[in-house]
């Protein structure tokens, strides 16, 4: 089990709140993964990652997230089910310096994965299976596919369980595997679009008892820009 | 929690903000009042899980995973949406949920009325084995999966693979069906089931007319094994 959320932010006022808005959130899935903890935060300056092991309450106090501005961000709670924990198996996985991707759920065929990309000269730095499932991506971005269909290339070359939520400079996307085994809910407003494994991270925002909210369904992508 | 001399049937109304969720499942467990008013859920889990008693708990906003489940005799009304699994294993009483629905709604239910007003996602009524459910809008894909037992009526549509291993559970779909699950057929809709689907709608509180909607269930072939494929393992 893990927790994921992520905030695009739609209305330029509410980026002085970024961070205020975000902690809660990742507060909140502290449940679905106590061992550690990540965000990739977004400015005008770039993409700034913070991954830590320990509770998410403790890490954002650490790293002052309450006081981060931005226009987008995502964060991650992990319960280790394959590899170690520490902060490099952490969530956000970052393969390119505006990438980040979240994933709860499990890859049964990442080592197949892994092989093929490093014939490609790519290279993994942990043995977590969500970094491959990151790596995959950014080589397909690097390779000029858009953000939408490289995710969607996840469906045919991953075996596995995944709700994954992954980030560029410009792009905010969600997608679950075939059978929808992850749980997964947005919220979007005029002001921003909201996403967690579970609503009650998303109790706290503002507007949220008018939000339009979905449950994404499976092998679709769901993505934003800005 | 502060308690609300009606004159009539005593009144309890508890703030999750400052109650805990297990307070509040140890009141309804050994209930001194008969109506529970729960306010301030913000999608908290397993709200009003295992009542056994004919209370009446209405909770005023979004209620999180496993609300209501295994519910005994209690009537339950949940002002807003509801996460995974909403009144799983319910036994007897009713569920009314007037929001949307998020995955397994009424998963594995013996009994009981479960009315989601608005629509419901994945897999609703999965593994049913008694329960009637009631869907005012859609229901989404791999609903009533392996179905066993009980009636699915849902007003809206049905996403893929609707009654996938179906056994003896009865399907009502008014809108379209985006495709059936393996050995989910459509059947005819003869006097005794538009009578009881007549009876169910009434009891939901839904406007539609029975002849409005199709019936599915099981073609009864993945019951045995095929003696003649034996060779194939």
């Amino acid at each position: 089990m893990c927790g994921i959320v992520g905030l695009h932010l739609k209305n330029p006022a509410l980026q002085p709140e970024l961070g205020r808005l975000l902690v809660p959130m990742i507060e909140a899935m502290t449940s679905r993964g106590p061992d550690s903890a990540g965000l990739a935060l977004y400015d005008d300056e770039g993409m700034h990652v913070v991954k830590d092991v320990g509770l998410p309450r403790d890490i954002c106090a650490a790293h002052d997230i309450a006081s981060r501005s931005g226009y987008q961000a995502v964060g991650h709670t992990r319960m280790a089910t394959e590899s170690a924990i520490t902060p490099e198996h952490a969530h956000p996985f970052t393969p390119a310096p505006d990438l980040a991707l979240v994933h709860n759920g499990s890859f049964s065929n990442h080592a197949s994965v892994r092989r093929n990309l490093a014939f490609d000269g790519i290279t993994c730095t942990t043995d977590n299976d969500s970094e491959v499932a990151a790596r995959f991506i950014g080589r397909e971005i690097a390779n000029g596919a858009d953000l939408e269909d490289a995710m969607r290339m996840v469906l045919k070359e991953f075996d596995g369980f995944f709700t994954l939520l992954v980030t560029t400079a410009t792009q905010f996307a969600v997608l679950r595997d075939s059978f929808a085994c992850k749980p997964a809910v947005i919220a979007e407003t005029a002001d921003y679009v909201a996403m967690a494994s579970e609503y009650h991270a998303l109790a706290e925002l503002p507007g949220i008892g008018n939000a339009r909210i979905v449950e994404p369904e499976p092998e679709r992508v769901y993505a934003w820009s800005r | 929690m502060v308690a609300l001399n009606t004159g009539i049937t005593q009144e309890l109304k508890i703030d999750l903000a400052t109650t805990s969720v297990r307070e509040l499942n140890s009141e309804l467990h050994a209930p001194t009042a008969r109506r529970y008013e729960v306010h301030n859920p913000r999608g908290a889990e397993a709200i009003a899980v295992g009542l056994h008693d004919a209370v009446d708990v209405e909770v005023h906003g979004p209620a999180g995973y496993y609300c209501a489940g295994m519910n005994m005799h209690a009537d339950i009304v949940v002002h807003g949406n509801v996460g995974t699994g909403v009144a799983e294993n319910m036994m007897s009483g009713s569920v009314r949920v007037k929001g949307d629905a998020s995955q397994s709604a009424g998963a594995t239910a013996h009994g009981g009325l479960l009315v989601i007003e608005g629509s419901a996602s994945m897999r609703c009524g999965i593994s049913m084995k008694g329960v009637d459910i009631v869907v005012g809008g859609d229901v989404g894909p791999m609903s009533a999966f392996m179905a066993q037992a009980g009636r699915l009526v849902v007003c809206g549509d049905a996403g893929d693979g609707l009654g996938d291993s179906i056994y003896e559970a009865r399907l009502y779909v008014r809108g379209s069906v985006a495709s059936l699950g393996a050995d989910c057929v459509e059947k005819e809709m003869r006097d005794e089931h538009v009578a009881e689907l007549t009876e169910l709608l009434a009891r939901a509180g839904m406007a539609h007319a029975a002849s409005e909607f199709r019936r599915f269930g099981s073609a009864r072939q993945l019951y045995h094994f095929a003696a003649h494929n034996s060779a194939a393992y």
